[in-house]
């Protein structure tokens, strides 16, 4: 799966900077930059999907990434920071204790991982080698596909063939995903709710109402519903 | 004398240089190994940031980072496996699907502790966050 010219150009520029962006990710100050480079390094991942042949899992990736969870992300941020860091007044690391014995074990981390990398690629190579097909049959295999808007690329089957197999070998999992995602949303709201909101629901133990409505007098105005 | 070695010294040094070219061809264009080594790079970046940051929102963010290299490794393996002709290729592609349905349910839950955590605590750092702590 050797990427030649283009493909091999944009693959490193990606790459560059989807490394970049998660660098700087972890070590921005402001939380909000810290997202807006969460979200340039997601966008140069789903960059690199598309050079692995893997349109829709690109377009998944940008769409529920960078739409969905960072404005969650970004939401949560408004919601909650109290402003210290872009002061600077407050640390943003750990005691330099923790930040170097934690950056040593990720340096231990890299060395194994290349390692690994390196060792299992060639034991792979020999177990699954990829047969050699010459520029004609990659260009017949190609032929088969129809001719993108612009004329000058194909659009593949990808996102057909990812259809097909999810929904044939992976229906229990897919559906028990969206059970996961469902619960998710319920568990969200449970948790996000103030006392207030949980009271005017009736979904607070009387005794604990008493106790709170002392410091709060909003919530000595809300009548329980239910005895 | 030059022109009496030349030939040879001509032909070895095409030789050396095809090599070369070849050795520089190997090096910059990316196969799977490549992207696997991107993919433990990025690994590594959210292990720091999970370790060493104080901001909980951060944290979260690294996480996603993480499941994200994981999700660039199954599409790698899912791409090879295609050139190698296996039947169930596409399972890199599949799995990558719920990694990304299990990030989001992650982060609207995760989310959701961080608000109720900051309406009792008043605090985002994580180490003062220490109700468990002896």
């Amino acid at each position: 799966m050797t990427l030649s010219g283009y493909e091999a150009l944009f693959f490193w520029i990606f790459a560059l900077a989807a490394i970049f962006a998660g660098l700087l990710t972890v070590m921005a100050r402001n939380a909000v930059h810290s997202a807006l480079f969460l979200i340039s390094s997601l966008v140069s991942v789903a960059a690199l999907f598309v050079l692995a042949r893997a349109e829709f899992i690109a377009g998944v990736q940008i769409l529920v990434y960078v739409g969905g969870v960072m404005v969650l992300f970004l939401f949560v941020i408004m919601l909650v920071n109290v402003g210290a860091e872009e002061r600077g007044t407050e640390q943003i690391f750990n005691k330099s204790r923790q930040v170097t014995t934690s950056l040593i074990f990720c340096l231990l981390l890299a060395g194994a991982l290349l390692f690994a990398v390196n060792r299992g690629y060639v034991g792979l190579q020999r177990l699954r080698p990829i047969p050699e097909t010459t520029g004609e049959q990659r260009a017949a295999r190609d032929a088969v596909h129809a001719i993108g808007g612009t004329g000058s690329s194909r659009i593949t089957k990808d996102a057909e063939g990812l259809g097909n197999s999810l929904y044939r070998y992976a229906s229990l999992p897919f559906e028990i995903a969206s059970v996961l995602l469902l619960v998710a949303i319920i568990g969200s709201v449970m948790l996000a709710r103030t006392l207030r909101q949980e009271a005017s629901a009736d979904d607070v133990d009387p005794d604990t109402l008493k106790v709170e409505a002392v410091n709060d007098p909003e919530l000595a105005k809300l009548e329980p519903r239910s005895e | 004398m030059l022109n009496f070695f030349s030939p040879a010294l001509l032909l070895l040094l095409q030789e050396e240089t095809s090599r070369f070219a070849q050795m520089k061809q190997a090096a910059f264009n990316p196969d799977l190994s490549k992207f696997l080594v991107i993919g433990a790079l990025l690994f590594i970046i959210g292990v720091a940031g999970v370790l060493t940051r104080r901001n909980i929102i951060v944290i979260f963010m690294s996480i996603e980072l993480i499941l994200n290299a994981a999700n660039l490794n199954f599409i790698a393996f899912s791409r090879y496996l295609t050139e190698t002709g296996s039947p169930n290729a596409l399972a890199g592609q599949i799995f990558s699907v719920f990694v990304i349905v299990v990030a989001a349910a992650e982060a609207a839950i995760g989310l959701g502790i961080v608000i109720a955590l900051y309406r009792n605590k008043e605090t985002i750092w994580v180490d003062e966050i220490d109700l468990l702590k002896w």
